[in-house]
């Protein structure tokens, strides 16, 4: 009955969350390198590079220098390849700014030939703007295309900061 | 894929769907509530869900909360809409470039720029 007895954090009460789940058919360490390797991570996020030094309690920044910051935050929790915990402060619009820093987990685990990633995110605000989360799945299917075919989408999206430099 | 268009295939479990997007995290007992069907049912629609990966599930104490996944959506989504999506990426692209670096003449293809640059 219980689909994942054994996964992951457990949600705080009065906690609002959202949830993203993707099979992806690679190894944990490939997909561990996909989420943290600048160059990789901008193929499938809007063309954005995540930017850290991904040491426990390192910093990170996210975003296209001289050009826009999509969002900033801690690594609470490094531990490749299974589990990464950062706090996410929005930044691309004066909106998403004022919602203050949330949490974005990822899990990585690996069944069968391929791995399970769940996103939570979650320490929002009760009815949180949309756009903090709403960018999820492009992104998730955007690193599944990546992962398995090698390709980038071509989304609307997917393409909005590539290629834009200062 | 076959799960996830058979898991639609069914107007309860759409309407579970409807409800979670409305609230998402719900438990078997606040989805229960809002449909004329016995626990046993609503459980068997959400597990098809959650075999789908439609709906993935998340304890919260001693709680179990129902969360809508609209990943397997985007999938569907990205597989057969992004061509005639494309186009507009296009052109929305090439008109980003022209605004930005208004010296330059040639108008970019949006589907052949590199990814990322």
């Amino acid at each position: 009955m219980e689909k994942y007895p054994e996964a992951g954090i457990s949600l705080h009460p009065d906690d609002t969350a959202a949830v993203f789940e993707i099979f992806i058919k690679t190894t944990p360490e490939r997909l561990w390198e996909a989420i943290t390797d600048s160059e990789l991570r901008a193929k499938y996020s809007f063309g954005v590079a995540t930017r850290s030094d991904w040491a426990p309690g390192s910093t990170y920044q996210a975003g296209v220098p001289g050009v826009v910051e999509i969002a900033e935050g801690e690594n609470l929790e490094v531990d490749p390849p299974r589990r990464l915990v950062q706090t996410f402060s929005a930044l691309w619009s004066d909106e998403v700014r004022q919602e203050g820093p949330s949490r974005v987990t990822w899990e990585i685990e690996p069944v069968g030939d391929s791995c399970r990633l769940t996103v939570i995110h979650d320490q929002l605000r009760a009815g949180a703007n949309g756009e903090l989360y709403g960018g999820w799945p492009m992104i998730l299917s955007g690193l599944k295309t990546l992962l398995e075919t090698g390709e980038a989408l071509t989304t609307p999206g997917s393409l909005r900061y590539s290629g834009a430099s200062a | 894929m076959d799960e996830v268009f058979k898991a639609l295939a069914d107007p309860t479990r759409r309407a579970l769907l409807d409800l979670l997007f409305e609230q998402d995290g719900q438990t078997l007992t606040a989805l229960e509530s809002r449909l004329p069907m016995t626990r046993f049912g609503v459980m068997k629609h959400l597990r098809v869900l959650e075999e789908a990966n439609l709906v993935v599930a998340r304890r919260r104490g001693r709680e179990k909360l129902h969360f809508l996944n609209p990943v397997p959506i985007r999938l569907i989504h990205d597989r057969w809409v992004s061509k005639y999506a494309a186009p507009w990426a296009s052109t929305l692209m090439g008109l980003k470039r022209e605004l930005e670096e208004e010296d330059h003449g040639e108008v970019p293809r949006g589907r052949d720029q590199p990814a990322s640059g």
